[in-house]
């Protein structure tokens, strides 16, 4: 097999997979445009490590390694992680995203406002359903640190007052 | 029932497990037991679960743009054009640039597939022309002859790194990991903490490199992970400084002894750079008269 069918066959399927997940790692749509660009530039220098089966979890950890380059790279524009810009996002959300009830954009903003560490493992667990295997292998990090980040993503997700807003919409009807 | 009964903190745990799939046998029977029992840890569990299928229901996967995917269809057809591109033009000096650092796998790909075209017509040409884009790309030596201590090397990184195990002994103190290594090895290795540098020591493990246990120190550069394999010159025997394997760069240095040889997704000058001044500091840092 070429490098290039190798790569149209391996990895391009996993195109979308790669954009999600540089998108909420960026919290930008066009900088998720260039991290998965340039993600593929360095897959295509790495595609000799690319083994059998792996493909997915092995293109997310280039994809993640731009991303954390990128966020590197505009620390500063951002001014620091905790700031997160929904309006932005909102604006460039395709239509049947858009379409979505409001509570999309609470729970998206809840999800966007987390630090970085909590935000790479529920975006592979419940976007990309990677497994705790998986999870590990692309963030780098042991099986143990997956699970204790979850739990406490999770608890952060629970206590986050956008999340609050929900539950009395929903019980009440319309809005 | 079966297994051990779990208390209220491990059910905890053990539910988000439970969520996500990854909790089997004994483990999950006895979280069942400890639920039925339990309302609190019921309550959580449906909570949980409610989170989880909010999240799915409601966080919008975002999908490639078709603009993005036109965009790397078309860095494929350059990168695999056809026509050997600028074979003539003049060597850039390093690849600092982003986007001459873009360019270096086009170059590399294309290099290999002229490579096969010389190997097959038997033409010497290509010797020359391998060393001005071996030069470039940094993996000639490779194709010289086969460092196979920098291919093992960087399987040891790949593997830490995917695997998830990069450390062993998590310390940024030389005072701690250097016994914790002599413990281990048949050799004393030299753990050097640079000062002033974005190079941190983050800790260590040990590695099999060339049959043999070696120590590997683990640093921090930004957000790259950096193993160095450290080993007594005894070993080992002579080796390029800088060589480029799978894409990763593996840039070799000796010094008090021992070769040094880091391997990261780091920019070939600076890990060169890092590497030397890791050897020079364990160097000056050797007891006088030795």
């Amino acid at each position: 097999m070429t490098d290039r069918s190798l790569f149209e066959a391996q990895v391009l399927p996993h195109l979308d997979a790669a954009y999600n997940l540089a998108r909420w790692l960026t919290r930008d749509p066009h900088d998720a445009e260039d991290v998965v660009q340039e993600a593929c530039v360095r897959a295509l220098r790495y595609l000799a490590s690319l083994r059998e089966g792996g493909a997915r979890a092995w293109f997310l950890t280039i994809v993640r390694h731009a991303s954390y380059d990128w966020i590197e790279r505009h620390r500063d524009r951002d001014g620091g992680d905790g700031v997160v810009e929904v309006a932005a996002d909102a604006e460039s959300e395709p239509a049947h995203i858009a379409e979505r009830r409001g509570e999309s954009r609470a729970l998206a903003q809840a999800i966007a406002a987390l630090e970085l560490p909590f935000r790479e493992v529920i975006v592979l667990r419940e976007l990309e359903e990677l497994s705790y295997k998986e999870i590990a292998s692309v963030a780098a990090i042991p099986i143990g640190t997956v699970m204790s980040r979850l739990a406490r993503a999770r608890a952060l997700l629970r206590q986050s007052p956008v999340l609050h807003a929900i539950a009395p919409r929903r019980s009440g009807g319309q809005r | 029932m079966s297994g051990v009964p779990m208390n209220c903190a491990e059910a905890v745990l053990a539910i988000g497990a439970w969520c996500d799939g990854e909790l089997a046998g004994d483990a999950a029977a006895a979280l069942g037991a400890h639920v039925a029992g339990c309302a609190a840890c019921r309550a959580e569990q449906a909570a949980l679960v409610a989170l989880r299928d909010e999240i799915r229901a409601q966080a919008p996967r975002h999908v490639a743009p078709p603009a993005l995917r036109a965009r790397i269809e078309a860095e494929l057809a350059r990168a695999f054009a056809s026509a050997p591109v600028d074979a003539d033009a003049p060597a850039p000096a390093r690849a600092a640039s982003a986007r001459e650092a873009a360019a270096l796998p086009r170059l590399h790909t294309w290099w290999t597939r002229e490579r096969r075209r010389w190997f097959a017509a038997g033409a010497l040409a290509g010797a020359s022309l391998a060393v001005v884009v071996g030069a470039l790309t940094g993996v000639v030596a490779r194709h010289w002859g086969g460092d196979d201590i920098a291919v093992a090397a960087v399987d040891s990184h790949i593997a830490a790194t995917l695997g998830g195990h990069t450390i062993t002994v998590a310390s940024s103190d030389r005072h701690q990991i250097k016994p914790w290594l002599s413990a281990r090895l048949d050799y004393a290795a030299p753990v050097v903490e640079l000062a002033d540098s974005p190079f941190v020591l983050a800790g260590a493990r040990v590695d099999r490199l060339g049959g043999r246990p070696v120590a590997t120190l683990v640093y921090r550069y930004r957000l790259h992970v950096i193993d160095v394999f450290v080993r007594p010159l005894a070993d080992a025997g002579a080796a390029p400084a800088v060589t480029t394997v799978r894409g990763f760069t593996v840039a070799r240095a000796t010094g008090a002894g021992m070769e040094w040889r880091a391997v990261a997704d780091v920019d070939a000058s600076a890990l060169a750079a890092f590497v030397e001044r890791l050897a020079s500091e364990a160097e000056a840092a050797q007891p006088a008269g030795r």
